[in-house]
């Protein structure tokens, strides 16, 4: 028995495409404590919705966990049947996801939609359930919740759609709430707005929270620990606090550069030379070589692993194995 | 919603004032209905007297005018063949191609929507490739074609249907295969194609992260999202059914307006042929009302007002 709430270990996610195999996720292993707010950034395409679905069980075909264990409360989410992992879903373990005008169904009401989780995994009637959905609207701050909830989508802003899936995903106290870009299709204001929702509804119920997400900003507000994700590896895991003080990653050291500060103003704005390599065109050697500053050349010839230090960081980089062990 | 339905109803006048020109100059084309209404030897003297006495001799406005006029009134003259006002005598032909029309929808559906949902899931499959492709071939297949070789197999090899006529629900079935058939196989793609969208959406993937199981994924939360287009398919194939109902109860005798129209032209029994055409005009309208207000009741963001 650990501690952890989820364990992440080895994962493989795959999709078979008609041209070739396509290795999104490649061997990602990380664990959430109970309470405990992660985050998981990096630029589009490096795997982190990816792995958040792999951890529901919803990748669609030609997509598949071709490896690596998803261990919830010890128990092993890829070797559950339809019907077990149906349970858990949304209940124990419940998602939030990106796009908040295409993830509700235009044709029911929020109302019904709500409800409708509800009555899944809880043993009441339909007036409870919409009273329960009515106290929910009122919890993630919607005016007038008896009538929003006759409300359909289409007559509701983003960030109140957004809100609506908050309330959906809590419904049911899950144990586990993983949020895949909650804030990214809202404005600034909204953004703030709904994070901090997420974050008193999280402490008030002790829910653990996966934030994914590539703003930095947006981990920096909210979460604990974080892991830095790039061609569907982890390149770097470290609290908040370590990470932002002391990136050791240069692809870490990247993102922080690229974001803007308000005392740099007049600074020109740095960035990552050269795009996101698609999952099937990654280089050989190290998965960053081809866009780091630093790369040498063993960089190019052998990919470098994930090895921990002893104040909990973890890096997958040749240049702090080498120091790692002058260290030691 | 008052408001929008007493617009449409409103439109629907101009539509038919248009109607009843096309049908009116069709019918002036159609040649000279003295010489089909008096004997052969009549003279050319009779003919003229019978001509002025029909109006015939006016120009072709006052001969349109004089049409509407009769037309506003519900009178669109006498059958020569039935001895009878053309109107009452297309009116009570109604009941039996609404009952055909119905039957071959209740078909349709009843086909096009397990195949094109079952296609759909198992997409790529052996069995939705036969689906797909029995749906072309049904597309494809011509309504006297289909409806002659039903007849030879289940009604004269195997007698066990009539062959042709109206009365029990016994002489229904064959007629309403055949013209379902067509319906049917574009149902068929339409749902399939529609449910292969829908199941790729987010608003999917939010319930399937609910919990909510495989089937009543499939039957609540698309299906009744793929259920727009359809309904818009359906409304056309209304027309469709009526075109259809010409050659399908000619083949099998059904005494429709279909048959009656298709008797009418062949004895140039002109009245019988501008009323039914009317008729038959008249009725598609309305559908195409009925299929905007169903979509109201099936897509909520739909609004009228």
């Amino acid at each position: 028995m650990t501690d952890n709430l989820l364990e992440v270990e080895n994962l493989h996610t795959h999709f078979f495409t008609e041209n070739g195999v396509i290795p999104s996720v490649n061997g990602v292993t990380f664990s959430i404590k109970k309470g405990e707010i992660i985050g998981i950034v990096g630029e589009s395409g490096c795997g982190k919705s990816v792995t958040s679905l792999s951890i529901l069980q919803l990748i669609n075909k030609p997509g598949k966990i071709v490896e690596g264990e998803i261990r919830f409360h010890d128990k092993d989410l890829t070797t559950l049947s339809e019907k077990e992992i149906r349970k858990i879903r949304g209940n124990k373990i419940s998602m939030i996801f990106q796009e908040p005008l295409t993830s509700l169904n235009p044709v029911f009401t929020i109302g019904h939609q709500i409800s409708e989780a509800i009555r899944l995994h809880q043993k009441v009637d339909k007036k409870e359930a919409k009273q329960r959905s009515i106290t929910l609207l009122s919890k993630v701050g919607m005016a007038n919740p008896e009538r929003q909830y006759h409300a359909f989508p289409h007559l509701l802003s983003g960030g109140m759609r957004q809100r609506v899936m908050i309330a959906m995903a809590l419904s049911c106290n899950p144990e586990l709430l993983i949020a895949d870009e909650p804030t990214t299709a809202l404005d600034v204001t909204i953004q703030k707005q709904i994070l901090k929702l997420m974050k008193n509804l999280s402490s008030e119920l002790n829910t653990s929270i996966i934030l994914i997400t590539h703003d930095l900003g947006v981990i920096a507000e909210m979460v604990d620990r974080v892991v830095v994700m790039y061609g569907g590896e982890i390149v770097e895991e470290n609290d908040v606090y370590s990470l932002f003080e002391n990136p050791k990653h240069p692809y870490t050291k990247g993102l922080l550069n690229s974001t803007p500060k308000i005392h740099q103003l007049k600074e020109k704005l740095q960035s990552i030379e050269g795009n996101v390599p698609t999952p099937d065109q990654l280089p050989s050697g190290c998965n960053f070589q081809n866009r780091c500053p630093f790369a040498m050349e063993k960089c190019r010839e052998i990919s470098p692993d994930l090895v921990a230090s002893s104040d909990g960081s973890s890096v997958r980089c040749w240049l702090h194995q080498e120091k790692e062990v002058v260290n030691v | 919603m008052k408001k929008y339905l007493v617009k449409r109803l409103l439109q629907i006048i101009p539509v038919l004032f248009i109607i009843s020109f096309v049908v009116f100059v069709l019918v002036y084309m159609a040649g000279d209905p003295v010489a089909l209404m008096l004997p052969e030897d009549a003279s050319e003297s009779d003919r003229e007297a019978m001509r002025a006495a029909l109006g015939l001799t006016d120009p072709f406005y006052i001969q349109y005018f004089r049409f509407v006029g009769d037309l506003i009134q519900g009178n669109f003259g006498t059958s020569f063949r039935y001895n009878q006002a053309a109107l009452p005598l297309v009116l009570e032909r109604l009941p039996a191609t609404f009952e055909l029309a119905a039957a071959s929808m209740v078909v349709a559906t009843l086909m096009a929507i397990p195949l094109g949902i079952y296609s759909a899931r198992k997409q790529n499959s052996l069995v939705d490739l036969f689906i797909t492709g029995g749906s072309v071939l049904g597309k494809a297949m011509p309504n006297f074609w289909l409806g002659i070789l039903l007849i030879l197999l289940f009604a004269v090899n195997i007698q066990f249907f009539p062959v042709s006529g109206r009365g029990t629900i016994v002489h229904m079935i064959l007629p309403a295969i055949t013209l379902g058939t067509g319906i049917a196989a574009e149902m068929t793609r339409l749902i399939r194609s529609n449910m292969l969208e829908i199941l790729n959406q987010d608003y999917i993937r939010t319930a399937r992260s609910k919990g909510v199981s495989s089937n009543i994924l499939v039957y609540k939360h698309a299906f009744r999202n793929s259920l727009i287009p359809v309904v818009t398919i359906m409304g056309l194939q209304v027309s469709h059914l009526v075109s259809g109902a010409l050659i399908t109860e000619s083949v099998f005798s059904w005494p429709g307006i279909g048959l009656l129209l298709v008797q009418a032209v062949n004895g140039r029994d002109m009245a019988v042929v501008q009323a039914a055409v009317f008729v038959i005009a008249l009725l598609v309208i309305i559908v195409n009302l009925i299929t905007d207000l169903i979509y109201r009741l099936l897509d909520p963001r739909i609004n009228y007002s």
